[in-house]
């Protein structure tokens, strides 16, 4: 039987920083989807909004959007990543240029964390990848 | 049986979200494999990947990892375990999950402690019953099963 059916990597941590947001729909699946994953491999996964990847959390935008005509809601992906085990934060530096306040985010998030949290992630992650 | 065209089986132990299924087997081990449910809500699967026999599994750490167009996510662990060994018809084919979900098991698996404190924390019989019922209910789903 082919060796790439078993899984035996080593737990890792991996950020992952969103920038992507409503201007590029297509874009904003995968990075949850691959989240899931990570998470389920073991991975201590992070997912940073930031940038226009922000306005994924605003009440009523992700749960409106979708990757692919007719597929799941971005939502529905934040949602999988997060009970796969993601950990998701939203950049509070980059709030009051979408004019994003805390009381319209979505339940879904985690933490609302400054510039130097992420820092922080980047520095001390094994893995980071940018979308 | 079934409840909104998703199969039960009452002769074996659920977790409390219906996700996976766990059978005793003679020999002290637990087959584990996916609910009628959650191949429906996954979709049609397209990988799986299970841990290597011989890695220990705590609560919480999956015992694999599933990959479907719509959906990835962990086949969840409810209790201390070791992977005995995984269903080589299913990592080669792993649409087998879609088309017979409690034929199709996914691992086999010896717990940590006895076989009764592993299946303690599962559900089984009416009360797996009513549990599993009620989320194709609030979820409205309706399941499918999968053909080649």
């Amino acid at each position: 039987m082919a060796d790439q059916h078993y899984l035996d990597n080593e737990e890792k941590s991996v950020v992952i920083v969103m920038t992507s947001g409503p201007s590029t729909p297509h874009r904003c699946a995968t990075p949850f989807y691959i989240g899931s994953i990570l998470a389920s491999m073991d991975s201590d996964v992070h997912i940073f909004f930031t940038m226009e990847g922000v306005m994924l959390a605003k009440r009523g935008v992700a749960e409106n959007l979708s990757a692919m005509k007719g597929g799941k809601t971005i939502l529905e992906f934040i949602r999988d990543a997060k009970a796969a085990g993601v950990k998701l934060h939203l950049c509070k530096p980059a709030m009051p240029g979408y004019e994003l306040d805390v009381s319209d985010i979505i339940a879904e998030i985690d933490e609302v964390s400054n510039a130097g949290a992420l820092a922080d992630l980047i520095l001390s992650s094994d893995k980071s990848m940018y979308f | 049986m079934e409840c909104n065209g998703c199969e039960f089986r009452p002769e074996l132990y659920y977790d409390d979200q219906y996700q996976i299924w766990a059978r005793r087997e003679e020999d002290g081990s637990l087959t584990v494999g996916m609910t009628d449910i959650s191949q429906t809500v996954a979709g049609k699967i397209l990988h799986v990947r299970v841990r290597r026999p011989g890695t220990l599994r705590p609560v919480g750490k999956p015992v694999a990892t599933i990959e479907s167009g719509k959906w990835a996510g962990p086949v969840p662990n409810v209790f201390d375990c070791v992977i005995e060994a995984a269903n080589h018809s299913v990592l080669e084919d792993p649409n087998l999950l879609n088309i017979e979900p409690y034929e199709a098991w996914i691992a086999r698996v010896r717990p940590s402690g006895t076989v009764e404190q592993a299946l303690s924390v599962m559900l089984t019989g009416d009360a797996a019953q009513a549990g599993y019922c009620e989320r194709t209910r609030r979820e409205d789903l309706h399941c499918e099963r999968g053909a080649r």
